[in-house]
């Protein structure tokens, strides 16, 4: 156990001793402040087509909904927490220092849960302030009430969280930094939209990570509207609970089959 | 850098209990490529061992599979009978230098030292010391992107004698050190085994080698062609390096 408490506090301290903890600050802050200030300040009423605008409670959830699509970001920072150890070529020293490699693994995963818990935690924050800047500025009373802006941008947070631990798990697998960037960007954007148009996907949709999210942060509109396009039948969301579950097993089988095949490999 | 080797000075008294390193039997294949064939060793406490050969001989690979950085096809890889993997401290039993570049680029010496010392376990002001004695305190804060092969040499001994091991593995240990550094270390390694530490160097400077090694295990083609004492393999040659390669000419010339 001893042992494990090291491994876990030297990835803290490897964290606090490069700039990745700063730039996960950044990202948080461009992803959610920044973007939802510009949308609001902009006025989602003014794009093309219009959209809904902030004073109206549509209007408010639509931009909140676009911290969804910042989700790569946190994924992609918990894939450099392994794969930049090969790409840097500091695995060597790591896995002489801790050489159960599953132990290596659970330890990132733990600090990389708590940086993701920070990113969410402020990514979540700056969206809530991005918007109270973005429609006082323009003298707009936004549509939804404190509480419920709050409440959405914090399951966007805790998705953050979760897919900063999943990142892990597919870097893990990957080892790679490129071919994790693939995976995560591929899926996310490829994937999984052309998942949701295929026949009979929204009974699996619920189970995929896209649908998972989906549940963990009441955002539907999007598969309300592939439902409208497509005329498939509506879209099936899970309890945001078992949207939380489905996520981190995922993150969680990923990490199982890292340990178990891609990172016993011989370090060369 | 300090006068006084790393490791002898925290140990105090400077009484050590060196593991035997040793591995009997060793085959690995990289893909269809044989890369050892069969490596045996022995590195005893209180001893320095050399370990050389020709490029590609399989010396990394042996020592990679030594530290459980590799895996073995056939045969084994202990220190004091037990794989590397399966000790409770390994850094506290055994330090190892290997790689120049294991250590991140955008770190500072002081943050790779801090985050080693977190990950075995060993009080912060072990960090302190390893950079007064290892001479890169005045660069403690300085990037390692920055640093010059000879100081990310000093940083990989200074990272290896973190947890104050009783036992050293050192892969081509004065590539890049400058003459102090080079004597330095010489001191350093015949001070730890005189004070029964183990100690595992391949290298291909051997004038350097013949200055600090007690026993020698030499290999080619993935195999061991010789192991013993120094002396019975220098016997009456006039060096080392004519020793060896007097021997790797015969070697060949049986191949042939």
């Amino acid at each position: 156990m001893r042992e494990l408490t090291d491994a876990v506090r030297g990835e803290v301290v490897r964290l606090t001793r490069t700039r990745l903890a700063l730039w996960t600050l950044v990202a948080a802050a461009a992803c959610g402040g920044l973007l939802t200030a510009l949308v609001a300040l902009t006025g989602p009423e003014n794009a093309t087509p219009p959209m809904p605008g902030m004073d109206t409670s549509e209007g408010v959830s639509g931009v909140l909904s676009l911290l969804g699509a910042t989700l790569f970001v946190p994924a992609l920072i918990g894939t450099m927490a392994i794969t930049g150890e090969f790409r840097h070529r500091t695995v060597a020293t790591t896995f002489l220092a801790v050489p159960r490699r599953g132990r290596v693994l659970v330890a990132k995963l733990v600090a990389y849960g708590g940086l993701g818990l920070a990113y969410g935690l402020g990514m979540g924050l700056f969206a809530v302030a991005g918007i109270y800047a973005g429609t006082s500025a323009r003298g707009i009373v936004p549509g939804l009430g404190f509480e419920a802006i709050l409440d959405t941008a914090m399951r966007y947070g805790v998705a953050a969280a979760i897919y900063m631990v999943l990142g892990v798990g597919i870097g893990a697998v990957a080892r790679h930094q490129l071919i994790a960037i693939g995976i995560t960007l591929g899926y996310f954007y490829f994937a999984e939209n052309l998942v949701m148009i295929l026949p009979g996907a929204n009974i699996v949709y619920p189970f995929l990570p896209g649908g998972a999210t989906s549940a963990l942060t009441g955002a539907t509109q999007l598969l309300e509207m592939v439902a409208a396009e497509t005329g498939v039948s509506g879209p099936v969301v899970q309890a945001p609970v078992v949207g939380a579950v489905v996520l981190l097993g995922y993150a969680l089988a990923a990490s199982a089959l890292a340990a178990a095949v891609s990172l016993r490999r011989d370090v060369v | 850098m300090s006068a006084e080797p790393v490791g002898m000075a925290a140990k105090g008294s400077a009484v050590l209990r060196g593991p035997t390193l040793r591995t009997e039997g060793l085959v690995k294949s990289f893909g269809p490529m044989p890369a050892l064939t069969r490596v045996d060793l022995v590195a005893r406490p209180g001893r320095v061992t050399g370990f050389i050969g020709p490029n590609g001989a399989g010396k990394s690979t042996t020592l990679r599979i030594l530290t459980g950085l590799a895996r073995a096809d056939q045969g084994y890889a202990t220190i004091d009978a037990v794989p590397y993997a399966a000790l409770s401290r390994p850094a506290r039993v055994l330090g190892v230098v290997g790689d120049l570049a294991g250590a991140h680029p955008g770190m500072t010496a002081r943050g790779h030292l801090q985050t080693q010392a977190a990950l075995i376990g060993v009080p912060g002001d072990r960090v302190d010391q390893v950079l007064e004695e290892s001479g890169l305190h005045t660069a403690a804060r300085r990037r390692i992107r920055g640093f010059s092969t000879g100081m990310r040499q000093r940083l990989a001994l200074a990272t290896a004698l973190l947890g104050e091991p009783s036992g050293l593995i050192l892969d081509e240990p004065t590539n890049g050190l400058d003459p102090s550094g080079i004597v330095w270390l010489r001191r350093l390694l015949r001070s730890f085994a005189d004070a029964g530490g183990t100690v595992l160097v391949s290298s291909h400077v051997l004038t350097e080698l013949q200055q600090v090694i007690d026993d020698l295990v030499l290999i080619e083609g993935g195999r061991t062609l010789w192991a013993g004492s120094l002396s019975e393999f220098v016997s009456d040659h006039a060096s080392l390096e004519e020793a060896y390669l007097s021997m790797i000419e015969k070697e060949m010339a049986c191949e042939s």
